[in-house]
Formats: structure tokens, sequence, C-alpha cells
């Protein structure tokens, strides 16, 4: 058992690539963990995309850099510097990398919703970025 | 020996500048809201290493590199000293704390140089581990440099930053440099003004 999380480690160092649906699998395995049950849905992934915080009057939403379109290139709040499509199928390189997907999770949900995300809330929100065209 | 002016005005101003610069853009490393003043700072901490070079060679006589950076048995020599608690009195500085200077400058130019790169994404993901990679490096330093600086005040006897604040140090009279040359600060703070923020925009 001990060989798994080193296996993991060497994964993340090694840059593993994946496939946006393997990524999203890992939070909606963590998510039916806690939650018996639970499916992923893009719908609330985009509810989520669209709701407005108190959290940080610079980027109270996602949609502050992102804009409303996930197909569109973005422009950060703070920089003014341009920002990939979040879409997959406007960005193939988008959840490819499960490290970088769960870095920008942690760094943007503790600025923007001004708390860590659910597994249940990340696997909602690939779901959104993975199927929206 | 007396107190005499031995660190001009571009080397304390610069050196407390890098220091501010450093914290500043380590305390805003994973943010996204700080993220320009991450930039900023990590501009600041840029412009004064790349000033810091050719003052290096015009500079007031403790600043030239000719005068602190030594090979490394003079830097081995200095560390025994401090060992056996009776370290050897550099009026300048002590061949360690030159090591210091040069790695500190090496690592602020290359850890900015990389983020600057990263800030306009002329590279891949890779950009950002090297960025992490020479920061933590410099914090290293950093952590060696400022024992050092405990460890030799405490052993001389003389309080070296408060020497890099006010310009004294202990020495005799035809040791002092006979200007702190705040013409030359003034142009570092104009040319650190200039070069940080159009490092961060």
């Amino acid at each position: 058992m001990r060989a798994i999380p080193l296996v993991m480690l060497l994964a993340s160092l090694a840059c593993h690539a994946e496939t946006p649906q393997q990524i999203r699998q890992t939070y909606v395995a963590e998510a039916a963990a806690q939650q018996p049950g639970f499916a992923p849905s893009a719908k609330r992934g985009e509810t989520l995309f669209r709701q407005r915080f108190t959290n940080n009057d610079k980027m109270p939403a996602c949609t502050s850099c992102h804009t409303d379109n996930p197909m569109h290139a973005g422009q950060h709040a703070v920089t003014g510097k341009a920002i990939k499509p979040l879409a997959v199928a406007a960005n193939p390189e988008r959840l490819s990398d499960p490290a970088k997907v769960e870095k920008w999770f942690g760094r943007n949900c503790k600025e923007v919703v001004g708390r860590a995300c659910s597994p249940a809330e990340k696997a909602d929100f690939l779901s959104y970025l993975s199927e929206v065209r | 020996m007396q107190k005499i002016l031995v660190w001009d005005w571009p080397v304390r101003l610069g050196h407390w500048l890098m220091v501010g610069g450093f914290i500043l853009a380590w305390l805003t490393s994973e943010s996204e809201t700080f993220r320009l003043v991450h930039a900023f700072a990590g501009g600041v901490v840029v412009a004064v290493a790349l000033f810091r070079l050719p003052w290096g060679f015009i500079g007031s006589r403790y600043a030239r590199f000719v005068d602190f950076v030594r090979g490394p048995t003079s830097v081995v020599d200095y560390l025994r000293s401090l060992l056996r608690l009776e370290p050897d009195h550099h009026t300048g500085h002590n061949p360690a704390g030159g090591w210091a200077i040069v790695l500190l400058l090496a690592l602020g130019i290359a850890t900015g140089l990389v983020g600057w790169a990263m800030y306009n994404e002329l590279g891949g993901e890779w950009l950002e581990e090297l960025h992490e990679g020479l920061a933590a490096t410099m914090l290293t330093v950093v952590f060696v440099h400022v024992a050092g600086v405990i460890s030799g005040s405490l052993l001389h006897g003389e309080n070296l930053v408060r020497a890099m604040v006010t310009g004294h140090k202990q020495g005799s009279p035809e040791q002092a440099i006979p200007s702190a040359r705040p013409l030359a600060a003034i142009f570092l703070l104009v040319w650190i003004a200039a070069a940080s923020w159009w490092l961060a925009s």
C-alpha cells in the first residue's frame, strides 16, 4: 500500500499527461466517497463558473478573468495579461496536467470563492469545461 | 580603530531595496490578487542586481568586486576563523559575505528574468518549476547569509546590520571612503522605478 502515494508523486513529478476524463474521474471518485451515488453535472459546474462571490472585489467570479464564455480567451483582472480559453473544445492543452488543474483550483477557489472547493465542485466544473462548446 | 564610512549610499539602498523586494515577492508568490505586486517586487530585485553589476566596477572602494570576491581558500580560512570564534576582521565584506553577494545577485537576476518570461508566456511549464527552484535556492542563500551576518556580528562585537544602514564600520581613518555617492543613489532610485515598472507591465 505504501507504494501507491510514491507512484502518484512520481507521476506528478513527471508532469504526467492525462485526459480531462481521467482527471475528472479522480475528483468524481473522491466526491463519491463522501457522497454515495455522486454523479458530476456540467450544469452545476456552469452555475459555479457564473456565480458571484463576495470574497474578492477585484475578482468576484471566475468570469472576472475568464469572460462569460469559456470558449473565449480571457484577460487577467489585475495584470491585464491574456489567458487562454478554459474550454477543452477551444484549447486542447486544457485539463491535461492533473498537477496544474489542482494548482489552479487551489489558488482560485481560495482567492475568488474564499474557501477550498470540494471534490464534487471540482468534478462538476471539469464536466462543464470538457463539454462546453 | 574608529567609526569610518565604508558602505556608500547605492550599496546600502540597493541592499535594503533588494531585501524588501525579495520579501514582498515571496509573500505574494501564490496570489493572483497581488500578481502585479509580485511582478513589481521581482522587478525591484532584478533592477537592483543589474545596477550592482557595473557598480561593482565603478562604485566606491568596498563596493567593487575586486575588493571582496576571493578564492575558495580565503572563504575556507574565514569560515575556520568563525568556527574558532575568532573571525578575521575585514573592513569591507568578508570572503563569505562576498560570495553571498555574487550568488544573490546571480540568483536574483536569474529568478527575476525567468519570472518575467513566465509572465509574458515566453516558454512552457518548465519555466515555472525553474522559477520556483531558483527562488527557493535564493531563500536558502539568504538564510545562510543572515546566519553568517548574525554570527559575525556577535563574534566581532560589531553590528553588521546597523553598518549596512549607517554605512559605518570600525577601521582606521585612511581606510574610509571619501564620499557616500548620493548622486548615484538618486540615479539608482530612478533606474529601479523605471526598470521595475517596465518589467511588471
